[in-house]
């Protein structure tokens, strides 16, 4: 990789996690842009996760699969009941890891 | 709110990066793979640190390396790049009524740092209200474990067994999944995440290219709506 070629990739990113930061820029949101925005965490870590739990193979298509459905379900469960991220994630590898094996 | 003073930088820096930790643990294999793989599709190790200190985005990093080997052009590049990478513009419009309003010394670094996983901490239900210390402390420990994880896969190099098959992925999900679900406190959030999901799937179903954003936005719109019609 060329170091232009990896200057420009930089740029890309670097502006896609700028630009709405920079005050400059003549943006004023609106109420109804401001009221979508308070949906912006869940409907964005969710549009990630959610395909990794329901889409398998090579195309991917949406597909059941056991180990990513029983460690996802857990997961929700850990994290509903206790509000705790590290608790939540070990248990629910430790079960898509044994399920994997199994 | 504003009652109490706020504690010392130092105290609200290491909040962020207790935050941000459990994050941590489940990129450092992907931080291993990104070295790794860069290594063996034959960029020199110098490069392959080079794409976590420079660039700082896992996903992106993994595609272009991949399509580096195919000889894949760098018009190619930049459009799966733009493509992975615009979702980042709604984490910057998120925050931009907190971030914008602070000088250019710390916008420029917290721009730079913000990643899936700092947004994250910084939208969770029990997150302080925004705290530009808390914030660094979370993006820099972030960005100091994927460069440590990135250069423990640059020195393994190709002898790292294949860790693609381990189902890596899944980590990611665990966290994500560990964020979002105490958040929805409210049926709106809760039409948000659903509607969010169903696209997201639906658009990786059908192959639609920046089907992420498209989900997020679907689900955004859901949401609003929800709130405004049927609170």
């Amino acid at each position: 990789m060329s170091l232009f070629e990896l200057l420009t990739l930089t740029l890309v990113i670097f502006a896609s996690r700028y630009l709405f930061l920079e005050p400059a820029l003549p943006l004023r949101l609106n109420r109804h842009l401001r009221g979508m925005l308070r949906y912006a965490g869940p409907a964005v870590l969710t549009a990630i996760w959610g395909p990794v739990v329901f889409i398998h193979g090579e195309p991917g298509r949406f597909a059941l699969a056991l180990p990513e459905l029983a460690a996802a379900t857990l997961a929700a469960l850990l994290a509903w009941r206790t509000h705790r991220v590290l608790l939540t994630v070990t248990l629910s590898m430790a079960l898509y890891f044994l399920l994997r094996l199994w | 709110m504003n009652a109490a003073p706020l504690p010392h930088p130092g105290r609200r820096l290491a909040r962020g990066a207790v935050a941000i930790a459990p994050l941590c643990l489940a990129v450092v294999p992907w931080g291993l793979l990104a070295g790794s793989y860069a290594v063996s599709a034959g960029l020199s190790p110098l490069e392959g640190q080079a794409l976590s200190l420079i660039l700082f985005a896992g996903a992106v990093q993994l595609v272009v390396i991949g399509m580096g080997q195919d000889g894949a052009s760098l018009a190619a590049m930049l459009l799966a790049t733009a493509f992975i990478t615009a979702r980042h513009l709604l984490y910057g419009l998120s925050l931009r009524d907190r971030v914008g309003a602070l000088p250019l010394r710390w916008r420029l670094p917290l721009g730079f740092l913000l990643t899936d996983e700092l947004f994250a901490v910084c939208t969770r239900h029990d997150a302080p209200a925004f705290d530009r210390w808390y914030m660094l402390g979370a993006g820099l420990v972030f960005y100091l474990v994927w460069n440590l994880a990135t250069l423990v896969g640059v020195v393994m190099g190709e002898t790292l067994p294949g860790i693609e098959a381990l189902g890596l992925e899944f980590a990611v999900a665990a966290t994500f999944i560990a964020i979002v679900v105490p958040n929805l406190i409210d049926r709106a959030l809760w039409v948000a995440a659903l509607s969010a999901l169903v696209v997201a799937v639906l658009a990786a179903h059908l192959g639609i290219p920046g089907g992420l954003v498209l989900a997020a936005l679907a689900g955004m719109g859901a949401g609003y709506v929800t709130e405004q019609v049927a609170p």
